[in-house]
């Protein structure tokens, strides 16, 4: 299975954000965005979701495509459960005991039972992640994954990561050089457009 | 014995005071009056309430009342929440259906009852006026709430192709139930004062309206004060029941419990 950008480009009013940029995903692989912010990381991966309309160029991508996200917020649904949380995605794919013991694998299980709300910031950001990687996915996208995370945690993320994505195509946006070097991910250089640059 | 004396430290007394105060107030200012038809004290209420909870046509008066108000605001419930739906789905809805709710918002109630009166007659007068002082505020907290729905969640739920009925759950429901119970927390108090506002222009046979234009009629002050007592306890206790179901499906909306969302 393959992604193909060609030569997309996207504004926001005078704002040119994007610009005739171009690449091929492949299933298997991990692809990195590195680039500084504003760069259009963020609107690139919003442009392959289907949250915002290309301004030019072509994404080709198979018309079943499934796609799975982690947001660079969390965006989860605070009044339920990660539990809750995940089966809202996952529907009848996973049961809900399937759904439990694959969040204990990065959440204290006491944290289960609990709404979202209650929980703190590197608990919330591993319930997105676990969602993501349970939601069944071709395309997995995800906007600076690891923010809030401390290192050993990342380090079990990282690994709970590469074996949720194998075989999938995944792009990731990231600042830290050493997540995509963790990942094994192929570094993606976005160009910054000029009057982006400060 | 500590416990006796911690239940009565906590037992509301500055509440009961300040209760206590008005209701000494109201009969000092009854005995200075001293004219039973312009006001009575709270001691002839009590006793006109006492002759009237043993009479026959009270119940039945609070009964048919209780049935055509309550008629009234589920309708306006149900059909305000369907159009305030509609109306954030379909935004041309909105618009075509603004005039009509700013309408129904500004007409005094008076005017809708001699209208009212015209169309339907005094039978089902409590119904239709209940249903029109409750239809625009349903529908504008309903349409409040759903405006006010985390659009990021949405675009999540865009993204993970979740099913419309689990947005409605997860996403809609939260977002909406807050709007909805302060909404209907005014328009139950709204629909019994307009209600029976109506039932004293209309004068449905066998209801409160009646009764209390029937205790002006006869100057029977007493008997007023004690079906207007008997309005605020029926609405207080219909609000709390109705508010306590509806937080209920809130709590089952939105619950910390394990449950089965697919």
């Amino acid at each position: 299975m393959k992604v193909i950008l060609h030569n997309i480009s996207k504004s926001f009013g005078s704002l040119k954000v994007l610009s005739d940029f171009s690449l091929v995903m492949e299933s298997g692989r991990i692809y990195g965005l590195m680039s500084p912010s504003g760069a259009g990381k963020t609107t690139l991966l919003r442009l392959l979701m289907g949250l915002e309309a290309l301004d030019d160029g072509s994404i080709e991508k198979p018309g079943h495509l499934r796609i799975s996200t982690v947001f660079q917020e969390d965006r989860l649904c605070e009044a339920f459960t990660p539990v809750e949380n995940v089966r809202m995605v996952t529907g009848k794919s996973l049961t809900e005991q399937q759904v439990r013991s694959e969040l204990c694998r990065l959440l204290p299980e006491e944290s289960l039972k609990r709404p979202v709300a209650t929980l703190s910031g590197g608990m919330k950001r591993r319930t997105a992640i676990c969602r993501a990687m349970l939601a069944p996915f071709d395309l997995l996208l995800m906007d600076e994954p690891f923010t809030g995370l401390d290192e050993d945690t990342k380090h079990t993320v990282i690994l709970y990561i590469q074996e949720k994505c194998a075989g999938k195509i995944t792009l990731l946006t990231t600042h830290q050089e050493q997540d995509l070097t963790a990942l094994k991910a192929i570094p993606v250089h976005l160009p910054v457009i000029d009057s982006l640059k400060v | 014995m500590n416990k006796f004396f911690k239940s009565i430290i906590r037992f509301p007394w500055r509440r009961c005071f300040i209760i206590l105060f008005w209701l000494l107030a109201w009969q000092l200012l009854a005995q200075l009056i001293h004219n039973h038809i312009v006001l009575v004290g709270p001691w002839e209420t009590l006793g006109a309430l006492r002759q009237l909870i043993f009479s026959k046509g009270f119940w039945l008066s609070i009964a048919h009342s209780f049935q055509k108000i309550s008629l009234g605001f589920l309708s306006a419930f149900l059909i305000g929440i369907l159009l305030g739906s509609s109306a954030y789905r379909f935004p041309w809805l909105q618009e075509f259906l603004e005039p009509v709710m700013t309408l129904m918002r500004s007409i005094p109630v008076a005017s809708f009852v001699i209208l009212a009166l015209i169309w339907i007659g005094s039978e089902n007068l409590a119904v239709f006026i209940a249903f029109m002082v409750v239809l625009p505020m349903i529908y504008v907290n309903t349409l409040s709430g759903l405006k006010s729905t985390d659009k990021k969640l949405l675009e999540m739920a865009f993204v993970f192709r979740i099913p419309l009925w689990k947005k409605i759950r997860f996403i809609y429901l939260p977002a909406l139930l807050p709007y909805l119970i302060n909404g209907c927390r005014i328009a139950l108090g709204m629909s019994w004062k307009s209600g029976v506002a109506a039932e004293v222009i209309g004068l449905p046979s066998s209801s409160i309206g009646e009764q209390l234009y029937m205790s002006k009629i006869y100057l029977e002050t007493a008997d007023l004060l004690a079906w207007t007592f008997t309005i605020v306890v029926v609405s207080s206790l219909s609000e709390r029941i109705f508010l306590f179901l509806l937080s209920q499906f809130e709590k089952k909306g939105t619950s910390i419990h394990e449950s089965n969302p697919s």
